[in-house]
């Protein structure tokens, strides 16, 4: 796994504990896994997503990643209702390691209440978590 | 460092699932205090992962239920699996955080461990490009299959001492046509006796992840409850 300090974390993303990132850009509500989950699992060959429609609270588990023979679960950031999944990534999973922020996005989410995302981790509290576990 | 381990012998794989599922809830809160690394074999059962369907089963479902085999859908990674007297399973709870440890190189270090614990018999069992577990040449020994929930692993690896080997002609392993499964008992004169093998994965599990294993009693582990 290549250091922490090589890993690129956007500025403008909030993250949670458990790795996923939420982005409001333009009104839209994306959220995918970091660059620090995608080191983590390794090739990603499979990517299980719920349906739209589906309603969760922040913590629930939304769907499972698998890579080099291990499912690894995905937790929701906030409480929400899923808009769109990522239609790209059912044939083509590897994006998720390769471009996690960008086509690698997961979810578009309707945010319960999106006063939410200020509890969520700032990119210097995301880092300062991960410096804490190295 | 300490960890547990705990040797449940022939136990229903539907009893060591629902067991894993306490443990991996009592690991993550600190109830379990240490990882806890399981070894079981099971009654005849057909496991598949969370994305294989059953295209890779060759017997027919009527057939299975006729021996009494079990068919189930399970949380891990990986396709379609056999588990069998005869094969060792062995089911890590472990915090990959506190390690800390990728998902990759974990499972890098559940093959080595097999192909160590192969190697206590002189068999030369090696990685794969083809496919996550080890292999003897062309043939696969060992599987891998984990799940990962809240950064707690569990599920796990199974190498084949010496099971029956026809029961793999029930199933496509990992879902690659014209792979072959292979056991320990091919490659030796006499069949390594499972006490033994448990005993060298063991050996080889303090070495590989540097701890201490001290053993529970089935009862113990069996004693973790879902709060």
């Amino acid at each position: 796994m290549k250091p922490i300090s090589e890993m690129n974390f956007p500025e403008t993303l909030r993250y949670s504990n458990e790795h996923e990132w939420i982005t409001t850009e333009n009104g839209t509500f994306l959220v995918g896994i970091s660059d620090y989950a995608q080191e983590q699992l390794g090739d990603i060959v499979f990517v299980e997503l719920p349906e739209v429609g589906a309603t969760f609270s922040a913590g629930d588990e939304f769907g499972t990643v698998e890579s080099v023979k291990a499912a690894s679960e995905l937790y929701m950031p906030i409480d929400c209702t899923v808009l769109k999944v990522n239609p790209a990534l059912e044939d083509a999973p590897e994006i998720v390691n390769t471009n996690p922020y960008t086509d690698g996005w997961m979810l578009e989410v309707k945010p319960k209440d999106p006063a939410q995302l200020d509890t969520l981790l700032t990119v210097a509290q995301y880092m300062a978590m991960l410096k804490e576990k190295e | 460092m300490i960890a547990y381990t705990a040797d449940l012998s022939l136990t229903p794989y539907e009893t060591a699932w629902e067991l894993q599922t306490r443990l991996v809830a009592a690991r993550c809160e600190d109830r379990l205090d240490r990882d806890l690394v399981l070894f079981v074999e099971h009654p005849p059962v057909l496991t598949v992962g969370r994305r294989g369907g059953c295209a890779n089963l060759s017997a027919s479902e009527d057939e299975l239920k006729h021996m009494g085999v079990r068919l189930l859908t399970v949380e891990r990674g990986g396709d379609i699996t056999y588990h069998g007297p005869g094969q060792l399973v062995c089911y890590p709870i472990v915090k990959l955080t506190d390690l800390p440890l990728g998902i990759a190189e974990f499972v890098d270090r559940l093959e080595e461990l097999m192909i160590r614990t192969a190697a206590d018999w002189g068999i030369e069992a090696t990685r794969n490009p083809l496919n996550h577990g080890v292999w003897v040449g062309n043939d696969k020994l060992g599987s891998i299959g984990i799940a990962v929930r809240r950064g707690i692993t569990f599920h796990g690896l199974a190498l084949n001492v010496a099971p029956d080997m026809r029961h793999f002609d029930w199933i496509t392993p990992c879902g690659l046509p014209g792979v072959k499964m292979t056991r320990m008992a091919a490659h030796t004169a006499d069949p390594p006796p499972m006490a033994e093998v448990k005993r060298s994965m063991r050996r080889h599990w303090e070495r590989i992840f540097s701890v201490t294993l001290r053993g529970l009693s089935p009862e113990t582990v069996a004693g973790y409850t879902v709060t």
